[in-house]
């Protein structure tokens, strides 16, 4: 008997944990950690602002693959946790601002707002490793980039 | 004659009886022809078991006898009792619960990080995008192969072939790049 107890008294913990567990697993799950960068992308070897740091290798080579222009440099970088249910804003330079709010499920809608006005709205899902990336034309044959991605680890 | 007085004529016999007792008891005993029959008796067992009775004398001390008693229970105590041999689906079936349990755990925890996302799975390629601004257009595209979902933002012509302006002159695709 007093086996059977011991038993039970282990597996009753065991449960417990199991599912304090998965309790605070799924409770970290729905805050996320992201990062935006805004880079400006050119083809001339140097950028006109000593602020612009260029992007580290694998960033621009990954850039490179997919768009045009030789050169990528960092404007701003922000990192935000945006909480459960939750939105927390980008400020990436005086007019642009990165507005993200984490939806039911693994996905975000992401608001461009341009001098205080509403320009875009995206709603997808955001994983680690994933690039969400706005971007448009820039004076001089340049371009612009904000780069969103995901820092948590899941 | 009950048991108290049974009780009482033993102790007499016994020479435990007080004295103030012994004159009144001795009177009952004559009136009571069962009384003397147990005394009688009572006093023949008590000369049977004094004259009888074996006397065991200890070979050695005292003290040394109940030591060695001692010792033999320490070095009982100290043997190491053989636990009976479990059969083997018993002992499977002690390990059953905690396991359970841990297969539990951890179900829970790859069900909670995620273990089974498909990163082909074609429902979370779905985006939703929508223009906010009528003087901004949008053209969205993903590359498979670096894993990014790109917008691109541009300016849509006005009637005349320019590029929209916002108030202050600059063009409205010019905005996020200060």
């Amino acid at each position: 008997m007093s086996g059977s107890l011991f038993y039970s008294r282990s597996f009753r913990a065991l449960l417990l944990v199991a599912l304090l567990a998965s309790a605070a697993i799924g409770a970290g799950a729905s805050e996320l950690k992201l990062e935006a960068k805004l880079i400006w992308g050119t083809n001339d070897e140097k950028s006109p602002r000593k602020e612009h740091v260029p992007v580290d290798d694998a960033t621009a080579a990954r850039l490179r693959k997919v768009f045009k222009w030789k050169n990528y440099f960092i404007c701003n970088t922000k990192t935000r946790v945006i909480p459960s249910r939750g939105s927390n804003q980008f400020k990436l330079s005086d007019d642009c601002t990165v507005e993200i709010t984490e939806l039911e499920g693994p996905r975000v809608e992401l608001k461009v707002i341009g001098k205080g006005v509403p320009v875009h709205k995206s709603i997808k899902e955001l994983r680690k490793g994933d690039w969400f990336v706005y971007c448009g034309d820039d004076k001089n044959e340049s371009a612009w980039f904000v780069i969103i991605k995901d820092l948590d680890e899941k | 004659m009950n048991q108290e007085f049974e009780l009482k004529l033993q102790a007499w016999v016994d020479g435990e009886l007080p004295k103030r007792e012994v004159s009144r008891l001795a009177t009952e005993i004559e009136r009571n022809p069962d009384a003397q029959a147990l005394l009688a008796e009572l006093k023949m067992t008590r000369g049977f078991l004094a004259g009888n009775e074996p006397e065991v004398v200890l070979p050695e001390s005292r003290e040394f006898y109940w030591s060695k008693i001692q010792r033999e229970i320490e070095r009982l105590e100290r043997t190491p009792v053989e636990e009976p041999s479990i059969p083997w689906y018993l002992a499977v079936r002690r390990l059953l619960a905690p396991l359970s349990g841990l297969a539990l755990v951890a179900f829970l925890s790859v069900l909670s990080i995620n273990l089974f996302y498909q990163p082909d799975d074609p429902t979370r390629q779905l985006v939703e995008t929508e223009n906010l601004s009528e003087h901004v257009g949008s053209i969205s595209y993903r590359s498979q192969s670096e894993n990014m979902f790109v917008v691109y933002l541009y300016a849509k012509e006005s009637e005349s072939g320019d590029a929209e302006v916002d108030p202050e002159g600059a063009p409205v695709n010019d905005l996020f790049l200060q």
